[in-house]
């Protein structure tokens, strides 16, 4: 790993798809900063086996954590060429049961993801004159999903922004676009009782769930070689929703 | 450093984003950067990193808010030197 490599910041990195994407971007050469807020024991074993990767732990609801991270991102990499906006929580259940804690667990990620873009941008990117960023969002936030009232709207949210951002950068060489993936075997999806889990496989036409590798190989696709997709949603489901 | 070189050096930056260029050769603390010299308000982000830059100082989001007039600028970079 030279001390020229281009740096990728993943927000929650430490399992999952941010994992994936992590060691996707570290196949491509990046140096990756493998962001956690909890999960630092699986985030640290991750770093330890991608080159010059290193970890930053921070709570990206709070701005101050996020201002923290960037400062430490800057100290140690001197720069920041991609962001994976890939960290997210969830609340399900029937909307009318639902409290408004719920919500605002959900929210606080989705503002502190826009803050935390806002400032690569103000602080990396705009200086730098190039990036790429991209959001991990859902493509229940296109199709809507019973119980999911809150996370749908704020996956929805995220493409919103992308498509925004992505025409207030244009003509500047930072290309913003969001990956949505369908249902990926995760240990979320592992814990499903069988009659749901086969409930969600009628639905996918490839008949099977997601690899988180197969979403973190778009999400390296665009970080790297796609020059010519900007505000785009690139949609990773096996067939079940085309845009 | 004196404000008239603050001013000096501000206008140097601002002067590739003034549309209006008739404008700048009245340029006083006064002029409004928007509505006098009509900057595209989406560029100043690119005129507020550029000042971090020249005077090798951190402005914070807040602060731009606060900013309308080239006196505006030299005031809140003078503050920070």
């Amino acid at each position: 790993m030279n001390d020229e490599a281009k740096v990728a910041l993943v927000t929650g990195a430490g399992t999952g798809i941010g994992a994936a994407c992590a060691r996707a971007l570290a196949d491509e050469g990046f140096r990756v900063a493998v962001h956690y807020r909890s999960s630092d024991v699986k985030a640290k074993e991750l770093a330890e086996k991608l080159p010059g990767a290193f970890t930053l732990q921070a709570d990206i609801t709070e701005p101050e954590e996020v201002d923290a991270l960037l400062v430490e991102l800057k100290e140690k990499a001197g720069r920041l060429d991609v962001l994976v906006n890939n960290a997210g929580t969830n609340r399900n259940g029937p909307m009318a049961s639902m409290k408004i804690d719920d919500y605002d667990a959900v929210a606080a990620v989705t503002r502190g993801t826009w803050y935390l873009t806002k400032r690569v941008i103000r602080r990396f990117m705009l200086r730098q004159k190039s990036g790429r960023i991209i959001s991990i969002t859902s493509v229940v936030g296109h199709t809507g999903n019973r119980g999911q009232s809150v996370y749908t709207m704020m996956k929805a949210g995220l493409d919103a922004m992308t498509k925004s951002l992505a025409q207030e950068l244009a003509g500047r060489p930072i290309l913003v676009n969001s990956v949505a993936p369908g249902f990926i075997a995760t240990e979320m999806t592992e814990e499903l009782p069988d009659e749901i889990r086969q409930g969600i496989l009628d639905k996918i036409p490839q008949g099977r769930m997601g690899e988180p590798e197969e979403v973190a190989d778009a999400v390296a696709w665009l970080a790297t070689r796609a020059s010519y997709v900007n505000g785009s949603v690139l949609h990773v489901n096996g067939g079940m929703y085309g845009g | 450093m004196e404000k008239t070189e603050i001013q000096e050096r501000v206008v140097k930056i601002l002067t590739p984003y003034v549309k209006d260029q008739g404008a700048l050769a009245n340029v006083s603390a006064a002029t409004n950067i928007l509505e006098d010299l009509k900057v595209n308000s989406a560029r100043l982000v690119d005129v507020v990193l550029a000042f971090e830059d020249e005077f090798d100082i951190e402005i914070a989001d807040e602060d731009v808010d606060v900013v309308n007039t080239v006196g505006d600028c030299v005031g809140l970079i003078a503050d920070k030197l």
